[in-house]
């Protein structure tokens, strides 16, 4: 587990007794962030009517994202485009440099996704309040269910809404480190069983390889289009 | 003694969980809030960049690229409802020219016609002068040939007359002569 080993780079920085220190998960959220800079100013950089491969791309996921709001949480949700842009990225990103060999995998740690996922949480809640005041209250009180019912289901949608932020951030987490688990287990399997028996994991492995990124991007997906369902349920409620 | 247990269990799960630790460096929470912190300054670093910088500027892109290609179609329909326009009028013109034409072309008949009627009635005037005067000319001819005639026919005459009997009639009888025989034969000859 060796890859998922977090370790200081350069000077300890303490503020207080908190260790705040650069680490290999920071210089990886910020390889990643650079390279979305970098992808987007190239994708961006020329004005053109017909787009080279670049700006296609960068286009591709502006429009991708766009629909992707659009479709879930509707036009009132376009204030939130750039956040919800900037959060799909990012993940996309530290999934995808996870694969490359030897890297860092930001994603597969539980406190980065729990962090992300509590800030989502508590912005979607603090925007439902917001818009809606106590009647925000009324997203645990579905319509149309038996009066009878109405204490449990509200019980089952009140844990349902606390329990948002450990799925969202458990999903991703979960997935990330499974995968590379996984990887991590066919690779030494290849080592353990030599030039003879080696060739069925390796093919195990490639092929993994590619559900991996499948799923890297999957996730980073997922991810975002969960946030876009938590904020239509605050900005549109009772759909 | 339930105190007992309990910290035994605590102990035990608290080894489990150590356990867990060297197995998993995820749940190491040694350096969570340094992975928290770095967490909020990169991506609200990365947020601020994209909303201030990339985002806008991939949507004026986007716009830009909608907008000029609104822009050429209808630039395009316009050119073809201008050339829609302009085939019709030309249609409207070819009629125009063809209308044009045929009336052209009976007020041209109609004045050859005219003109033609006139000249023709100019020539039988001419005509009929002329044929008049030839008349006359005949006219007078015919009178004058009947005296040259009998003038000729009484020289004959008289030769002859002198030939055959060596005589000089006078002249007085035969133009009696003579006369008495063109009267009686003019109408046969002339």
């Amino acid at each position: 587990m060796h890859q998922f080993q977090v370790y200081k780079i350069g000077p300890e920085i303490k503020l207080g007794s908190v260790d705040l220190s650069f680490t290999n998960a920071s210089l990886f959220m910020l390889i990643s962030a650079f390279t979305i800079c970098l992808f987007l100013f190239l994708g961006s950089k020329k004005k053109s009517i017909i787009p080279d491969r670049v700006q296609l791309i960068a286009e591709l996921f502006y429009n991708f994202i766009a629909k992707m709001i659009s479709d879930t949480a509707g036009s009132k949700a376009k204030p939130y485009f750039p956040f919800i842009f900037c959060l799909f990225m990012f993940v996309l990103l530290c999934n995808m440099i996870g694969m490359l060999p030897y890297s860092f995998t930001v994603t597969s740690h539980i406190i980065v996704t729990l962090v992300m996922a509590l800030f989502i949480f508590i912005a979607v809640t603090v925007i439902g309040f917001l818009k809606h005041g106590f009647k925000y209250l009324s997203l645990f009180v579905p319509k149309g269910v038996p009066v009878v019912l109405l204490p449990l289901i509200t019980v089952i949608e009140i844990i349902s809404y606390l329990s948002r932020p450990v799925s969202l951030s458990v999903r991703l987490f979960a997935n990330m480190m499974a995968g590379h688990t996984m990887l991590k287990v066919f690779g030494s399997f290849v080592i353990s069983l030599g030039l003879l028996g080696g060739w069925l994991p390796l093919s195990f492995s490639v092929a993994l390889t590619g559900l991996e990124i499948l799923v890297a991007f999957l996730q980073a997906y997922v991810f975002a289009i969960l946030t876009c369902i938590y904020l239509n349920d605050a900005l549109n409620l009772h759909h | 003694m339930q105190l007992r247990i309990l910290i035994a269990i605590i102990i035990y799960f608290e080894t489990t969980l150590f356990a867990a630790e060297a197995g998993m460096p995820q749940l190491d929470s040694k350096y969570w809030i340094s992975q928290s912190f770095w967490l909020i300054l990169i991506f609200s670093l990365l947020y601020i960049l994209l909303s201030k910088f990339f985002i806008p500027k991939i949507k004026e892109n986007l716009d830009d690229r909608e907008k000029k290609i609104k822009e050429n179609l209808d630039n395009a329909k316009n050119l073809s409802d201008m050339a829609e326009q302009k085939a019709l009028d030309y249609e409207k013109e070819i009629l125009k020219a063809k209308k044009d034409v045929i009336k052209i072309l009976s007020e041209a008949k109609k004045q050859m016609e005219k003109n033609i009627n006139q000249k023709k009635t100019i020539f039988d005037k001419e005509i009929e002068k002329e044929i008049s005067k030839v008349e006359n000319e005949i006219q007078n001819l015919k009178k004058n040939s009947n005296k040259a005639i009998n003038q000729i026919a009484e020289e004959i005459s008289s030769k002859v007359i002198e030939n055959i009997t060596g005589e000089k009639l006078n002249e007085s009888s035969i133009k009696a002569m003579v006369a008495e025989v063109s009267k009686d034969k003019m109408d046969k000859y002339l």
